[in-house]
């Protein structure tokens, strides 16, 4: 959980949409599912610098990474910078949930210019390139621009993959990651619509659409928000990241990892609103249900902690032993005190594919008490050519870049 | 901002003057917000906001919001048209730094009374402060105009407001006409520093 439940019933205002599915005295949407103990608690939501910050005000060179890395800011003046692809000529496209635009980095040896290539979009969060195509996830339709980086300037009209993704406008978790499955199909989240409330069929699901044919199919369910989804590149199957529910204390539930095989007998159900984290039941939909029924997480990655863009890696430049691990990146949630998360994690496997997790990039979380307890948030990463990391940070509108440097 | 006020007529003028003095401008100069604003960023005219101790990011949002036209008004949209990011930054900098004004707006008793617990139950204070004096992104409304607050609360409430989270929108909506007017009367008389 991340600002994000809260940023419910928002666009309804921006985009002039209609009424919010709420009844008049039903609590505001980041309230929702909060205990009446809690009705004093002053955790209130984040919001991103939408004039973005300069990243030499910044205190870059306090991150901190592993020996022999280094991390420093790549491109600033991306106001709330949040999922990355990047172009088969090394257009780097940085998407956003707010702001209503896409962005594209163009890297001049040295320096890089921003542009500005599509606005007006409805909450445009995932976007993937494949082939010359940009395939962009917004709140309610995936559409693809073709050769877009051939006409950065003048980018071609959009066509539907498919819509109608968001019947109900849904107030809360209406967002959506887009990745590319090795099958060639579109992967994305329909989130559930609140915080803790019984979602339609569609909803709290991680779905694939065949773009050459429009067909849905169901990846998993029972999933409250993923808002990253990855392949392992040996094995093929789906990782993705979880939000937990809000409002169930601070220490629970954990915000989950999750694995799938596809082509399994049947799709898996994560439990949500049933059942958190593989083994705790919700005091309220969990009533008279089992844990057992469900599937069960790959990994509780910590409470409140806001698990956003996951990636595998496979480049050149890291040592030997970070190929094929796995990368996370927490945006840091505002439903917990002490607060946590707002860095990067990393996650090896052992000789059973056990795995394990260590923080990787740490430094954005100043005090954990205080109010913001941050400078940055990380939200989505990028394995670049040459195999260093780009990471999104939405806080600020800056991408920060990781290498390595053999000594 | 342009409020229910009869002083509406002040405010335009006040934005005209604005407006060309705008127009002759380089670079974002505070003082060209003086006019509506008021000298520091302490609103002297009732429909329009007091700047002065806001959150830097509070300020920088709106700009933002009225560029973008999400958020509109007639005086203040093409004032922030022209604005990059980098102006809106430096302005919001200036006006947080500036000491805000003790309030002119006199509370009644018997709203002084109700109002600390409507904002307790209308979970005002969750994200403005125990004092009403804003962070980050939610505004300072403690001291603030009593016509500018009547104004944004009722948008609000009627789902006309721009709002970057949809955060206060929720808020607003439970409220009733009475609600609005106890909190706005109690707000305005709050001391802002």
């Amino acid at each position: 959980m991340n600002c994000s439940k809260a940023l419910a019933a928002a666009f309804l205002a921006l985009f002039g949409t209609a009424a919010l599915a709420q009844a008049p005295d039903a609590p505001p949407p980041w309230k929702q599912g909060m205990s009446p103990e809690q009705s004093s608690s002053t955790l209130h939501p984040f919001a991103p610098h939408m004039t973005g910050r300069d990243a030499k005000s910044l205190p870059v060179n306090t991150l901190k990474v592993p020996a022999g890395f280094k991390v420093e800011a790549w491109a600033d003046g991306i106001p709330e910078a949040r999922s990355l692809a990047l172009g088969d000529k090394g257009t780097v496209f940085v998407s956003n949930r707010l702001a209503k635009n896409v962005y594209a980095v163009v890297d001049k040896g040295g320096t890089r210019e921003v542009k500005t290539v599509l606005k007006g979009l409805n909450a445009p969060n995932g976007i993937v390139f494949s082939k010359g195509t940009l395939f962009v996830a917004e709140r309610d339709k995936i559409t693809r621009y073709d050769g877009i980086e051939d006409k950065l300037d003048n980018p071609p009209a959009p066509k539907v993959v498919v819509d109608n993704l968001d019947p109900t406008q849904q107030p809360g978790h209406f967002w959506k990651y887009l990745a590319l499955g090795p099958d060639g199909k579109l992967y994305f989240n329909i989130g559930a619509p609140g915080n803790i409330v019984m979602p339609s069929y569609m909803q709290a699901s991680v779905m694939r659409v065949d773009p050459k044919t429009g067909v849905l199919e169901q990846v998993a369910r029972g999933v409250r928000n993923s808002v990253g989804i990855t392949f392992n590149p040996k094995t093929k199957e789906v990782w993705f990241t979880n939000h937990g529910r809000d409002w169930l204390g601070d220490d629970s539930p954990n915000d989950t990892l999750h694995r799938v095989s596809m082509g399994g007998k049947s799709v898996p159900n994560f439990g949500y609103p049933f059942c958190h984290q593989g083994d705790t039941l919700d005091p309220e939909y969990g009533k008279n249900r089992s844990c057992n029924e469900f599937a069960k997480p790959a990994l509780k990655l910590g409470t409140h902690i806001a698990p956003l863009g996951v990636k595998f890696y496979n480049g050149k430049m890291f040592p030997a032993e970070y190929q094929n691990t796995l990368f996370i990146a927490m945006h840091g949630s505002w439903n917990r005190q002490p607060k946590q998360g707002y860095n990067i994690m990393h996650v090896t496997f052992d000789a059973n594919g056990n795995p394990k997790m260590a923080p990787f990039l740490t430094g954005f979380l100043q005090d954990e008490k205080a109010d913001p307890p941050m400078w940055g948030r990380p939200v989505d990463i990028l394995q670049m050519k040459d195999g260093s990391l780009l990471f999104s940070d939405d806080y600020n509108g800056i991408l920060y870049r990781v290498s390595y440097a053999k000594k | 901002m342009n409020g229910n006020s009869g002083n509406a007529g002040a405010a335009a003028w006040a934005a005209a003057l604005c407006f060309f003095a705008w127009g002759t401008a380089l670079a974002a100069d505070p003082q060209l917000c003086a006019a509506c604003h008021g000298p520091d960023g302490n609103s002297v005219i009732p429909a329009n906001p007091s700047l002065a101790g806001q959150p830097e990011q509070a300020i920088s949002t709106q700009l933002y919001q009225f560029r973008e036209g999400n958020r509109k008004d007639p005086q203040m949209s093409p004032m922030a048209a022209n604005l990059s990011n980098k102006e809106m930054n430096e302005l919001a900098a200036y006006f947080s730094k500036q000491k805000p004004a003790a309030p002119t707006h006199q509370t009644s008793p018997e709203n002084a009374a109700a109002g600390p617990k409507l904002a307790l139950q209308f979970n005002c204070v969750q994200c403005h402060g125990p004092a009403m004096r804003g962070q980050q992104h939610i505004p300072r409304i403690a001291g603030q105009q009593y016509d500018y607050l009547l104004a944004q609360l009722r948008k609000f409430k009627a789902r006309t407001r721009a709002d970057l989270d949809g955060n206060m929108t929720a808020a607003a909506e439970p409220l009733k006409d009475k609600d609005v007017e106890i909190l706005v009367d109690y707000i305005a008389g709050l001391n802002p520093q």
